[in-house]
């Protein structure tokens, strides 16, 4: 590989020195030498230069006036400044307006000033990577959400119009008209739609930054209760809420951490059991919300109790998606949230969560 | 389900007419298939897009009979989306915006468009696709009763 050209501009007023510049470091670098600010200003038009090296004392404009000027118009190249004179105050000037990268003495010694021009370049070319770096994450960002937004849109539009279908297969009386068909039809739709709500709520709970809202939890949890047990009218809840103070927030994951707790203790019942149950108790202090949520479903064997919040981890014998409780983990992660479980399967199970109170 | 079907259909349909806004063909033939079998309305209005649905109760801006009491309202649809229209719909006489209730239909299931359905003075609630009838049967009871 080639070592880059490095483009170094050096404005001076005295001649001998932009000879003696060009005589020392023409072999390393693609060297343009100008008299004055203003001739520097034309060749910076022209040439997109790496590195501008200028002298402070010039007749007109001084070279921290030069590099102040050209502050929004070229402010990629990086700047050094050459003086005869220790000049504290034109030294301050350049730091806090030049945004100057060294401050070189004169007369230079050539190593130091070769060793200035390299960190430049390297200083310039770090600037641009990340320019550009950042460009990249903005683009793959910007698609990644707008794929997301169609995730829940256009991919899930037609599989809900075909649950619409099914709907009215029922409604019609035709559902069991063709054999077990509309029923494996309605399983698969659900089970897909389940996937890609899961997947977003995981993409959402990743990307979401908290916000923090008043929570009101027996509105929360009734309206949670009322959409996970739409497909389920067996299962009896039993709800006790004290919440005398107010809670603030994250309602989005809070939402999300329930909901998948509340749909879990719907769906893992046992098929059997003719007093189908699930406890919810809540408590609101200043400090935290503490939620008991008890089920005497078909329970968790004591193997399984550890894996069962680790992404994909399913048991054999119930069909989750092994998202759910992944996705509570995460989001009570995001929001320094705790959980505990303790199940078994004569008596169901009991998930305790534990949810800061922000305000 | 059948006896629910039964329990509906002894009910007299209440509430006269309904307007379905939607681009989605398909859905709209779903979605007024169920509103008829579940009998819940006389008259459906089918509207594929914005535009139609505003044109329609400007034409009817004064004949409150044939104003819908309920609008079903998408929110994606192309150019006019659910929330444009809203925000021309709000610029109706009372006399309509009384009349007819607006719950949105949609599918989405993004945190930003449900807020915002909701945070909306007009529409009274946000059902998600796909429309289950008890569902739509209790959202109406809420409001007409």
């Amino acid at each position: 590989m080639n070592a880059p050209t490095v483009r170094v501009l050096y404005i001076d007023d005295e001649e001998n020195n932009l000879h003696a510049f060009k005589a020392g470091f023409r072999r390393q670098y693609e060297i343009y030498t100008a008299i004055s600010a203003a001739e520097g200003l034309k060749i910076l038009e022209n040439i997109s230069v790496h590195v501008i090296i200028a002298d402070q004392k010039m007749p007109q404009t001084t070279g921290v006036e030069f590099f102040k000027s050209i502050i929004n118009t070229y402010p990629d190249p990086i700047r050094i400044l050459l003086t005869g004179y220790t000049d504290i105050e034109a030294l301050a000037d350049a730091i806090n307006h030049g945004d100057i990268y060294r401050y070189i003495t004169k007369p230079w010694n050539d190593l130091e000033l070769h060793n200035s021009i390299k960190n430049a370049y390297d200083a310039y070319k770090a600037k641009i990577d990340l320019r550009n770096k950042i460009a990249e994450l903005e683009k793959t960002n910007d698609e990644l959400n707008r794929f997301i937004y169609s995730i829940s849109h256009e991919l899930r539009a037609p599989l809900v119009s075909a649950m619409g279908i099914v709907n009215l297969v029922k409604m019609e009386g035709l559902f069991n008209s063709s054999g077990e068909y509309w029923g494996l039809i309605e399983t698969c739709s659900n089970k897909l739609d389940y996937y890609i709500q899961k997947t977003l709520q995981y993409y959402k709970n990743n990307k979401t930054v908290a916000k923090h809202t008043s929570v009101e939890f027996s509105k929360l949890i009734n309206e949670l209760i009322e959409l996970y047990s739409y497909s389920d009218r067996d299962t009896h809840f039993h709800v006790e809420i004290k919440q005398d103070v107010p809670f603030y927030g994250d309602a989005f994951r809070i939402e999300v951490i329930l909901g998948n707790l509340i749909s879990n203790a719907i769906k893992y019942q046992k098929e059997d059991e003719k007093n189908k149950k699930v406890d919810i108790n809540v408590n609101v202090t200043p400090a935290a919300v503490e939620i008991t949520i008890a089920d005497n479903g078909m329970g968790i064997l004591n193997e399984h109790l550890e894996k069962i919040f680790t992404q994909f981890f399913k048991s054999k014998i119930n069909h989750g998606s092994g998202l759910g409780l992944f996705i509570v983990k995460e989001a009570l992660n995001k929001i320094n949230g705790k959980i505990s479980v303790s199940s078994n399967t004569t008596d169901g199970t009991t998930f305790k969560i534990t949810i800061p109170n922000v305000k | 389900m059948e006896q629910l079907l039964k329990l509906q259909s002894l009910m007299l349909s209440k509430y006269k007419k309904v307007m379905l806004v939607d681009d989605n063909e398909v859905d709209l033939k779903i979605n007024s298939k169920i509103i008829s079998i579940s009998k819940l309305f006389d008259e459906t209005i089918l509207c594929q897009s914005g535009e139609e649905a505003l044109s329609y109760l400007s034409k009817h801006i004064d004949d409150v009979s044939n104003l819908p009491d309920f609008i079903l309202l998408d929110i994606q649809m192309p150019e006019m989306d659910g929330f444009e229209f809203l925000e021309i719909y709000k610029k109706f006489p009372a006399s309509v915006t009384d009349k007819c209730l607006i719950a949105i239909l949609s599918s989405t299931l993004d945190f930003g468009d449900i807020k915002k359905a909701e945070a909306n003075p007009h529409v009274i609630k946000l059902l998600k696709k796909p429309l289950f009838p008890q569902e739509l049967e209790k959202l109406l009871h809420k409001y007409f009763a």
